[in-house]
């Protein structure tokens, strides 16, 4: 049998042009899609969700979040995806599916979803404006600030939206898309962000 | 019209998509063929405070059982479907 190897590619590796885009001499948004990262979907059983949260705080010494928000616990984040629900997004290998399967076993099923979601993270003056093109959710700083988290729609696709840390005193907003609607969404993105100027880049680091 | 998710907050109509009649129940399986029956065609055409199912599928994927009035859109409650959670209902 002929020997195959998988080769790991971005969803977005064909689309992503690194460089400047839209209207020249503005940089009102920036757009960097993060690469090679673990995801980690997690999802309390039935009557378990006691047993889940214990096992939850005790593995990231954080709180599960139980309502839509993004919890920072060092070396992950937790976002909250639904009801009973979190994904887990680490770098590293340090909370990939073998390495949760024990922490949750019992209490909650793991889905491993590294490979089937493309994190695009938005920032700039004029992400806010961007994002509005796309997105019905309301982010103004007094409603979404750092750590705010939304399971919502774009563009007729299921994302989940969360606000990370700001970045050089600005707000980046992390876009977690299925992978194969990523192209879609990022051709969409670009559409809405030309008019303001675009930087565009990838990051094996996540923001 | 937009719909608060008890999970999510207020959202969009374009996340949600409508199932339908929230009351009938299914009858027991020695209940007879026009119980049956009842349950599966027939429906109330109700215009005014309506109990229906609606799915989250843009946002958090929980079912919901929403209460609106058929004639002016007004919501009046918005709750879990049983199960939908599980620390929440049906636990």
């Amino acid at each position: 049998m002929a020997e195959f190897s998988w080769d790991i590619r971005s969803p977005l590796d064909r689309a992503l042009v690194a460089g400047p885009y839209g209207a020249r001499g503005e940089d009102g948004v920036t757009l960097i899609e993060i690469r090679n990262f673990d995801l980690v979907q997690v999802m309390t059983r039935r009557g378990a969700a006691g047993e889940m949260a214990k096992a939850a705080q005790a593995r990231f010494g954080v709180a599960a979040p139980e309502t839509p928000k993004a919890v920072s616990a060092g070396d992950a984040t937790l976002i909250w995806s639904g009801p009973d629900q979190f994904l887990v997004l680490s770098k590293g290998g340090r909370h990939t599916m073998e390495a949760l399967a024990p922490v949750f076993a019992g209490s909650a099923s793991l889905s491993d979803q590294s490979h089937a979601r493309a994190l695009i993270s938005v920032s700039g003056d004029k992400a806010r404006a961007m994002l509005a093109k796309l997105s019905s959710i309301d982010l103004h700083p007094d409603v979404f600030g750092v750590g705010a988290a939304a399971a919502t729609s774009m563009d007729h696709t299921s994302v989940t939206l969360w606000r990370g840390k700001d970045r050089n005193a600005q707000a980046v907003f992390n876009v977690l898309v299925f992978a194969t609607f990523a192209e879609s969404l990022w051709h969409t993105m670009l559409d809405s962000a030309a008019e303001y100027g675009v930087t565009i880049s990838h990051s094996e680091d996540l923001v | 019209m937009r719909i608060v998710c008890p999970f999510c907050g207020e959202r969009e109509l374009g996340e949600f998509t409508y199932l339908g009649d929230a009351k009938p129940q299914r009858p027991a399986a020695d209940a007879g063929e026009d119980a049956i029956y009842d349950y599966v065609y027939l429906r109330d055409n109700i215009a005014g405070p309506m109990s229906e199912h609606w799915y989250h599928g843009g946002g958090c994927r929980a079912w919901l059982k929403v209460t609106r009035n058929t004639l002016t859109h007004e919501i009046s409650s918005v709750e879990p479907a049983a199960g939908a959670g599980a620390a929440k209902v049906g636990a």
